[in-house]
């Protein structure tokens, strides 16, 4: 249960060796926090964050949908999961001309894993009458690139798919919030050119956490990055094109 | 089934779950019977409780308003009560009969329900006792949907003194039996001393216990913080005088919506009045005294939407400086408190999950929004628990569940109580399962 400065008492970070779902659990105030379930798909223990609770690691594989309802099972089976982070990804390098293994997991990580655990998830946060999600979207989304469309495709899906089921959940007390970071220096793009506003993922955390407490339903990081989604999708193609080139 | 939306007195704690206010104790029953959800059933009164104790997401909340009778048998003094009445109805009704309860709280907005699940206590706590000491039975519906009669003594004890202080974890009390109070009228002699620092506030708040059965000191919880403040004590008065029977009801505080009225400005100006204002002596009506503010309705709305939160913990004897350290913590925080309460508690009672043990009790009330509230309160109850001090969990909407056992020892004892009672899990609630009670 939130407690009444409503910090979460149960924690799901699935995708717990993410660095940015890492950086977002430092920022989160764990004051209230009882146990943390860190799900990924080697477990491993969490460190350098100081708190009271029991982490507990639990195995996940995206790509197996079998076993994702006895998964979230598990997330329930001590009490009330009060806040869950889908921070899952994987880049699909390039595009699908050229590569649609890579694209064909993007797809089955970012979109069909992401969005059936959200979904499950939040049908057994309805059963308890609260909770809020947290699924990591990303500013690739906003509009396709010749460089990373299948990627932004995939955040895209679950972007959409994150907002609407958000509607659906209104007067349930659950609630489903999106965050479209932009550029983030983390393993997942390690060694790529950095675009502009290129942030830290402790800059992702702190903007991460306070949209979770926050009632809005989706967040940029940096929040600069909110005024320019509006422009990209509002240019004309030839514009786009031009100023998208890398 | 209507879905609402609920809060605690304090407004930190929110949840939805259905609800349903049933007319009679047959419809209660068969409602309960015809309940299978895992979630659970709650019973709540008028909400006094500040943080989740009456509350219960997800699940099913039962209101007991419509179970409010009052008959009162003046040849004995006992009262047959519904769960669903307020001790303020009750106090109305008594006075008719010159009879009062003999424990009263800091507001008549309490159901007799309420005041049973969380074993209350007054300014008499002294002399007195707990709620507890003056109810002779409790009319109780287990989750079988049997209705049991339960009584202090004998075979039924021990389901008695779980429900006592139980939290509504035990079934749904429909009915009690209060024994009542002569009184002479309806008033109370009173006497007020101004304590300019913390030890003066002790000593005089102790030695008041000998010669008044209720007593009770206001304390300035801003500006210096040397626990300045002001006596009030009490007896009932004992020539008669012609009862004036009058309920009002009194102002309603507006919905303010996110301002907060409280800030440190206000509060240090509202205590420095309260701190000179001339003392008061000799006679006031006891719904006055009693009930102090519960001449404003809704005072709660004056915090804004975020809320606040109250701290009530009691210490046991030779842990003041404990109380000074609360102080200096408050001051070095920058809280500015509207509201502190001191009082001495006298014996514990049988109940396992009772709040009030001998030494001394403080309530503070503080707005959401001090910066680092929660590590400064998780710290003082850690601090607490060394000392074998707790906090009333009536009032908490925070503390960690490790904390509880140390803090209620007998925890354990009851939860096998509780388990016989009901083996289904059937009475749950937002505090029972954010802090592991049952
Ligand atoms: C201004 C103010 C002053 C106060 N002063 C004092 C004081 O001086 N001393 C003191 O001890 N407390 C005091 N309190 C706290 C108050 O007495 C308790 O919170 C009390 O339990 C509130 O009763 P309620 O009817 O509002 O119950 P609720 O807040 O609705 O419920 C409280 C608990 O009682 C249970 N419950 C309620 N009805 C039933 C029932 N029929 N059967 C089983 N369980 C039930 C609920 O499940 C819940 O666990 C004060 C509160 C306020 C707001
Ligand atoms: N970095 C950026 O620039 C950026 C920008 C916008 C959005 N994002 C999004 O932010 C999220 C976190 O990314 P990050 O930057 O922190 O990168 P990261 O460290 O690489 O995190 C990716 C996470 O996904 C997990 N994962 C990938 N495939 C999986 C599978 N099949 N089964 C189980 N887990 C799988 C990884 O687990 P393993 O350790 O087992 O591989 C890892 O925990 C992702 O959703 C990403 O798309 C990142």
């Amino acid at each position: 249960m939130l407690n009444g400065f409503k910090s979460p008492q149960t924690i799901a970070l699935i995708g717990s060796t993410s660095e940015i779902g890492q950086a977002i659990l430092k920022h989160l105030p764990l004051e209230n926090l009882s146990t943390c379930y860190l799900a990924s798909r080697s477990p491993s223990p969490i460190v350098g964050i100081s708190s009271k609770a029991a982490f507990v690691p639990i195995a996940f594989e995206a790509t197996d949908t079998h076993s994702h309802e006895k998964f979230v099972q598990q997330l329930f089976s001590q009490g009330d999961l009060d806040l869950a982070i889908i921070a899952i990804g994987a880049l699909g390098n390039d595009s699908t001309l050229s590569d649609e293994a890579n694209a064909l997991n993007a797809m089955q990580v970012n979109y069909v894993a992401a969005s059936y655990i959200m979904a499950l998830i939040a049908k057994k946060m309805v059963e308890q009458g609260h909770g809020r999600i947290l699924v990591i979207s990303s500013f690739a989304q906003t509009r396709p690139r010749n460089d990373n469309f299948a990627y932004g495709s995939t955040k895209a899906g679950l972007d959409f798919m994150a907002r609407g089921l958000n509607e659906k959940l209104r007067g349930t007390g659950v609630s489903v919030c999106v965050l479209r970071p932009g550029f983030v220096r983390t393993r997942m793009t390690h060694g790529m050119v950095e675009a502009p506003f290129t942030v830290s993922a402790e800059v992702v955390g702190k903007v991460a956490a306070s949209l979770i407490k926050s009632k809005k339903s989706v967040g940029y990081a940096p929040s600069i990055l909110k005024p320019l989604a509006l422009i990209f999708s509002l240019l004309p193609p030839a514009v786009f094109r031009k100023i998208s080139q890398r | 089934m209507p879905v609402t939306h609920a809060t605690g007195w304090g407004r930190t704690n929110f949840a939805l779950s259905r609800s349903e206010q049933p007319e009679s104790i047959g419809q209660l029953g068969d409602l309960v019977t015809s309940t299978k959800d895992d979630r659970g059933i709650l019973a709540h009164g008028l909400r006094r409780s500040y943080g989740d104790s009456s509350l219960n997401s997800g699940g099913l909340s039962i209101g007991l308003e419509n179970i409010a009778s009052i008959s009162i048998a003046p040849e004995t003094g006992v009262a047959t009560v519904g769960a669903g009445a307020s001790i303020r109805s009750l106090e109305y009704k008594a006075r008719e009969f010159n009879l009062f309860p003999p424990v009263v709280p800091g507001t008549g907005f309490v159901t007799i329900g309420g005041a049973i699940a969380a074993d209350i206590h007054g300014k008499s706590h002294h002399v007195t006792g707990t709620f507890s000491s003056s109810v002779e039975r409790i009319q109780l519906l287990l989750a079988s949907g049997e209705l049991v009669n339960l009584l202090p003594t004998g075979e039924s004890a021990s389901q008695f003194w779980a429900t006592v202080g139980g939290l509504g974890l035990t079934g749904i009390i429909t009915e009690a039996d209060i024994r009542l109070r002569t009184i002479a009228t309806p008033f109370v002699q009173v006497e007020e001393t101004r304590e300019p620092n913390l030890s003066r506030l002790l000593n005089a708040l102790k030695s008041a216990d000998s010669d008044f059965e209720h007593t009770v000191a206001w304390i300035d919880l801003s500006g210096d913080f040397r626990g300045r403040g002001v006596v009030g004590k009490g007896n009932y008065e004992n020539h008669p005088h012609p009862s004036r029977n009058k309920q009002s009801d009194g102002l309603s505080f507006p919905n303010i919506g996110k301002v907060s009225l409280i800030n440190p400005l206000t509060v240090r100006a509202f205590n420095e009045v309260w701190y000179r204002k001339p003392l008061a002596s000799g006679k006031k009506s006891l719904s006055a005294f009693m009930h102090p503010l519960d001449g404003v309705q809704h005072w709660n709305r004056m915090y804004g939407n975020s809320g606040f939160f109250q701290y009530q913990f009691v210490v046991p004897d030779g842990n003041e400086d404990f109380i000074e350290g609360v102080l200096a913590t408050m001051r070095d925080a920058k809280v500015a408190s509207f509201l502190g309460v001191l009082k001495r508690f006298g014996a514990q009672s049988p109940a396992y999950l009772s709040f009030p043990k001998p030494g001394w009790t403080l309530a503070i009330d503080i707005p959401q929004g001090v910066k680092n509230l929660e590590a400064i309160f998780n710290s003082l109850d850690e601090e607490l628990c060394r000392r074998e001090g707790r906090i009333y969990l009536i009032k908490d909407a925070r503390i960690r569940p490790e904390h509880v056992p140390v803090m209620y020892p007998r925890l354990n004892e009851w939860q096998k109580v509780r388990a016989l009672m009901d083996p289904s899990n059937l009475w749950q609630s937002d505090q029972s399962r954010r802090l592991n009670l049952c």
